[in-house]
């Protein structure tokens, strides 16, 4: 048996607990991902997903329950000390990136995540060289212009940028908070073919959230759909050929069929 | 109007120098407010407190090197400070600063027991470096530029080092320096106590050269200060790491010149902290003045 690359048991999140507007924003979760598996979270607004994500990468430190990725117990580690085994590409493109240093600098930040940063001077030679062949496969243009601030980018760029910056140092695993739902459907169907490419090239461990159905079938091997705080379906990646969008949406809504079709 | 350029032309080695040692202040503005998005206001107090404590160790007979590096000492754990109450209890960093700055009046107080310290008869650092020509601008102006310019040179080379490229993530992006692994409240500490501790240095070289301590000498600083840093950045601009740390040092040259030339004008002492704020409060309602916006402002967004 393999270690599982990420485990949550029982994680569990309350807001406002002991008052009136108490809400269990994690109640009890329990996933586990092996290594490579590309697992898409869909789920109503509410449902936890965003918790979900933020508890794994320690943004949101859990009121119970345990994290391990890769074997290692990280409940106890800050979102900066989780760094080293997770990358994390979020929905606003303006959050992923450093908007006023430029775009090499950028690059520097993320392939230094989770390790040591020294007085050393940051941006040498190599490390350019590196960081223009990596942004070369976006097909964006971006290796040309490493010194240009990020900020002047659009939207789309910035989000492939944040794409390459989270793969470039294989993490343990990627985190994905609907990156693409902010873009254009032409940017955001390039930005999720260069996921999918870097997902399977790399074979990454990736929890990708999205409110895309069609996405949800068509990439991935897993889906898990949330509610309440907890899982309320898993999908692998057999019964996912089948299934159809509004499959999915039906049991979007009717939490009881969902119940019955996972104990079936 | 010949005697009045007469009259500010002699003066403009008295003002370089004193541009020179508020630079220091104006370094110690810029870094928070610019580098790490954190609107302080400790300088206001730092400055005294480096002053206080560097001055009363001169009058008692310490070694005027050591009595400079103990103000700076306590001007970086007065900026580490505000950044803790800001970040450990979640206020404002303009009240944390706020509430660091009027303590600290009472803790310079209590530093000199005091209200006024004259330092005509010790030595100084200044006395130490050139002896009998210690009163001359000039000298001033050599010994406390090439300070100055080392300070500068370490800046620069320390905010494009692996270490100094994440404390300005920290400024860019919180939540993106974080998910870099950075610990972006150990920056947020270092980062605004260095500043102080630059403020607390440009006292305690104030005091040695104007011969007395005052606990009152730092009223305005932080007005002068961020004046003298937009008048730098509208001169060297921001756009890259050397300009925005040029600026303090450009800013405050051109900023006391430009002070001199009013008061020899013969604008009156009690209206120049009037003409500085209002003077600050148009350069930065400027770009809401003009609608269209200037394109190099990305981002203005301050943490709360």
């Amino acid at each position: 048996m393999t270690t599982d690359m990420l485990a949550v048991t029982g994680g569990t999140k309350i807001f406002y607990r002991g008052t009136l507007d108490e809400r269990r924003a994690l109640d009890g979760l329990n996933i586990a991902l092996k290594p490579a598996d590309f697992c898409i979270v869909i789920g109503s607004n509410g449902a936890g997903k965003s918790s979900f994500l933020n508890a794994v990468s320690g943004k949101l430190p859990l009121d119970a329950g345990r994290i391990s990725i890769d074997g290692q117990d990280v409940t106890k580690l800050n979102a900066h000390r989780r760094a080293q085994f997770i990358a994390r590409v979020f929905q606003d493109p303006m959050i992923g990136t450093a908007p006023t240093m430029t775009i090499g600098e950028n690059m520097l930040l993320a392939e230094l995540r989770g390790k040591p940063r020294g007085f050393s001077y940051g941006l040498t030679t190599p490390r350019k060289a590196r960081y223009r062949e990596q942004l070369s496969e976006l097909n964006l243009g971006l290796e040309n212009r490493l010194d240009m601030p990020v900020g002047l980018l659009s939207g789309g760029q910035r989000q492939s940028l944040s794409l390459v910056m989270a793969v470039s140092t294989r993490p343990k695993l990627l985190l994905l908070d609907e990156h693409t739902a902010a873009l254009d459907p032409r940017t955001a169907k390039l930005v999720m073919d260069t996921t999918v490419r870097a997902v399977e090239e790399l074979k990454l461990t990736t929890l990708m959230v999205t409110h895309n159905m069609e996405h949800a079938i068509k990439y991935g091997n897993k889906i898990v759909m949330m509610d309440a705080g907890k899982v309320l379906l898993e999908i692998g990646q057999e019964e996912k050929r089948g299934i159809t969008v509004p499959d999915l949406i039906d049991r979007f809504h009717t939490k009881s069929d969902a119940i019955a079709l996972q104990g079936s | 109007m010949l005697d009045i350029l007469t009259s500010f032309y002699g003066l403009i080695p008295v003002t370089i120098a004193q541009s020179l040692i508020v630079a220091f202040v104006v370094l110690g503005v810029m870094l928070p407010f610019r580098i790490l998005n954190f609107p302080d206001l400790t300088s206001e107090g730092a400055f005294p407190l480096g002053g206080c404590v560097c001055g009363t160790l001169i009058s008692m007979g310490v070694n005027p090197f050591l009595a400079c590096g103990v103000a700076l000492v306590c001007g970086f754990l007065a900026g580490c400070t505000t950044a803790f109450i800001h970040l450990r209890f979640k206020i404002n960093t303009l009240l944390a600063g706020i509430l660091v700055m009027t303590m600290l009046y009472s803790i310079n107080l209590r530093i000199m027991g005091r209200t006024n310290i004259p330092l005509f008869t010790y030595d100084t650092v200044f006395t130490i470096l050139a002896g009998p020509s210690a009163n001359v601008p000039w000298v001033k102006i050599l010994i406390v530029g090439a300070l100055i310019a080392l300070v500068v040179g370490l800046m620069l080379y320390f905010f494009m080092s692996e270490k100094g490229t994440s404390m300005r993530a920290v400024g860019a992006s919180p939540d993106m320096a974080e998910a870099q692994g950075i610990n972006v409240g150990i920056a947020t500490i270092m980062g605004v106590g260095v500043a102080s501790a630059l403020s607390a240095t440009g006292g305690s070289i104030m005091v040695q050269t104007q011969g007395f301590v005052d606990v009152n000498m730092g009223f305005g600083i932080l007005i002068n200060g961020l004046a003298a840093l937009i008048i730098g950045e509208a001169v060297t601009g921001r756009q890259t790491i050397l300009r925005q740390v040029m600026a303090p040092v450009v800013g405050s040259i051109v900023y006391y010149q430009l002070i001199s030339f009013c008061l020899t004008l013969g604008l009156a002492p009690a209206d120049l902290k009037f003409a500085t704020g209002a003077f600050v409060l148009l350069m930065l309602a400027l770009p809401n003045l003009r609608k269209s916006g200037s394109g190099t402002q990305i981002r203005e967004k301050v943490r709360e």
